[in-house]
């Protein structure tokens, strides 16, 4: 099986893919380029997408490269439940932050980041904190797109590693540098139509081309018993358990959904998130077929990484016009992905640093606000290239913040529905939760006498939580506390002394639970509420030329953190 | 699972991503049809 070795394109054919993308991409991108873009265009494209582009956006935005690969490793190493256990519960985190996303954009209609809402919530601490959160997951994210773009082109090329990620990360700049999110979203209409095309054929003729069906029953004897089962329990508690813990904590930390939430129609919040959902889950899990198909054919990917298994596989089966399919599939990924997170980037510095932080609402002044989205974007890309050379474990990262997420998940979202919840409560919640959850996940403490039984209720209460905030996204409060108390009441005889083995969960649940406890017990005996349309009025368009709205005039600086004004007298 | 079970498991996902693809696809060119009806950017 030297599928890779083989099925190298020249240099010439390279540059040829790579120019009809990104050139295509960028002469898309100009048809709708203006000689003096609107701010709030660039973050937010007027609040008034349609179903077809946001849709497209939030597929092509949630899929990136990593997603496919783990997928297919997940397959390779879980079996044939594998990819379910990653792309399910990927695809849930679009579905679950949709009824949250239509109380958000109902209280902050014209809103460009979650953070900036939080400014006008509680003030500038517990905005920074969300911001920051933002800036480290959108700039993981971009590192690691840049880094599969850089091993794809070496991998199928003469090209080494860092010409791959130049040009990559030149491509994605290109395009996305004038007109901003935009241009992320219109782009991401066709990149989306170039990845389902590519796996709608791609993945059936892998399976006809390697034998299939026939190879289901001459393989079967390369699993093991657990990896035939699609009820693996070791699936789901190494891979599908994590990542139901991190359902909501993605959804919130991720500045890529909010910016959509904010651009799309607010009557199509709906469509467009459960079509995204089931794009996503489908797109996701039949890649992932791939590395079930490996698995049975007993495949063993190049170098024993089984970030090969894809590659490997597609250089193995495909001929070369699919093989080329196959590479725009991939950069088509990782280019939709990293140009939403620049465009996030960028937007979370024209409005919460810029717009809320230096110049105040009222002076921003909508040129230079453009201006640092545009230098954000340039230097965005500069670290993340600079980052990709250092060549990390990006899925051990992305674990690893997204429970830090998890501590923000309570507090992010309460602060849209409880008018008690203030800004005191939600910093102290947060940084509390991180104080415990560092020695959960990392083992810094023993965890095998009292400190275990501790984390295992902690642990306990923390799925109670996460269960029960799904579920009042949908159902409401009353429905949220008998599934959060059912869930604690049958999971603690399982969990209570032999959870904390599993530290990467643990950590994640111990951070919903602790934030959780803290910001309700911070909160609950307040006798003082926030009045909600305070936030309409705080958060807005920053530019009034072409297309925007402009601000309620009255727009004023939020309260001091922890010290919001009773519910409708207005600010001191 | 037996062969066929099989063979419907793995290939029902790129079936289903063919559906995402036509009502994606649908809704982008009705959008982009209408806002050149009215004469407005798609975007």
């Amino acid at each position: 099986m030297g599928g890779l070795e083989t099925a190298q394109f020249s240099a010439l054919v390279v540059v040829g893919l790579l120019v009809f993308f990104y050139g295509g991409t960028f002469l898309l991108s100009t048809r709708i380029g203006k000689k003096e873009e609107n701010a709030d265009g660039y973050m937010t494209a007027g609040n008034n997408i349609g179903f077809g582009i946001s849709a497209a956006s939030m597929t092509a935005t949630w899929i990136w490269a990593s997603s496919m690969y783990a997928s297919a490793t997940s397959g390779y190493t879980y079996g044939i439940s594998g990819p379910i256990h990653y792309g399910l519960w990927g695809a849930l985190m679009i579905l679950f932050i949709y009824p949250f996303g239509k109380r958000i954009r109902a209280v902050a209609p014209k809103a460009h980041t979650l953070a900036e809402v939080m400014y006008a919530r509680h003030g500038r601490s517990s905005q920074l904190m969300l911001a920051g959160s933002n800036i480290v997951g959108s700039l993981i994210s971009l590192m690691s797109n840049f880094i599969a773009g850089g091993v794809l082109i070496s991998m199928l090329s003469p090209f080494t590693f860092t010409q791959g990620v130049f040009a990559v990360a030149a491509g994605v700049l290109l395009y996305t540098l004038w007109s901003g999110f935009r241009a992320s979203v219109l782009t991401d209409f066709v990149q989306v139509v170039a990845m389902l095309g590519a796996v709608a054929v791609i993945v059936p003729f892998v399976f006809v081309a390697a034998d299939f069906p026939a190879a289901f029953e001459t393989g079967a004897g390369n699993l093991t018993a657990e990896q035939g089962d699609f009820f693996s329990s070791t699936a789901f508690m190494e891979q599908g358990a994590p990542y139901i813990a991190a359902v909501l904590a993605y959804a919130i930390g991720n500045q890529t959904i909010a910016q959509r939430l904010f651009a799309v129609k607010e009557s199509l919040i709906k469509p467009t998130f459960l079509t995204a959902t089931v794009g996503y889950g489908a797109m996701v899990i039949g890649v992932g077929m791939l590395g079930v198909l490996a698995l049975y054919l007993g495949y063993e990917p190049v170098g024993g990484d089984v970030n090969n298994i894809i590659p490997g596989m597609a250089a193995e089966y495909l001929p070369p016009v699919l093989l080329a399919v196959f590479f725009i599939m991939i950069v088509g990924a990782l280019s939709s992905t990293a140009d939403s997170d620049l465009a996030a980037l960028s937007s979370i510095m024209m409005a919460d640093v810029y717009g809320q932080n230096v110049a105040g609402k009222e002076k921003a002044n909508p040129r230079t606000m453009l201006l640092v989205g545009r230098i954000t974007m340039v230097v965005a890309t500069a670290a993340a290239v600079a980052f990709a050379s250092l060549q990390l474990d990006i899925l051990d990262l992305l674990v690893f913040v997204g429970a830090l997420w998890g501590a923000l998940v309570f507090p992010v979202l309460a602060s849209f529905y409880w008018d008690k919840v203030t800004g005191k409560a939600f910093t102290t919640s947060v940084v509390t939760a991180l104080a415990v959850f560092l020695p959960v996940r990392f083992g810094w403490i023993p965890v095998d006498g009292i400190f275990g039984v501790v984390v295992d209720v902690l642990s306990v209460v923390g799925i109670g939580v996460v269960l029960g905030l799904m579920v009042f996204g949908f159902f409401g409060a009353r429905a949220a506390k008998i599934v959060g108390v059912a869930a604690v009441v049958v999971s603690a005889p399982f969990a209570v002394g032999s959870l904390h083995e599993y530290a990467t969960l643990c950590g994640s649940l111990v951070a919903y639970s602790v934030s959780t406890v803290v910001c309700w017990a911070m909160s609950a005996r307040r006798r003082e509420g926030f009045d909600f349309a305070l936030i309409a009025q705080r958060t807005g368009d920053f530019d009034d030329g072409d297309s925007a709205v402009v601000a309620g005039a009255g727009a004023v600086t939020p309260a001091a953190d922890g010290d919001p004004e009773p519910a409708g007298t207005g600010t001191k | 699972m037996t062969t066929a079970a099989l063979t419907v498991y793995v290939l029902m996902w790129p079936a289903l991503v063919a559906v995402v693809l036509f009502v994606i696809s649908r809704g982008f060119f009705r959008e982009w049809a209408q806002a050149r009806r009215d004469g407005r950017d798609l975007i």
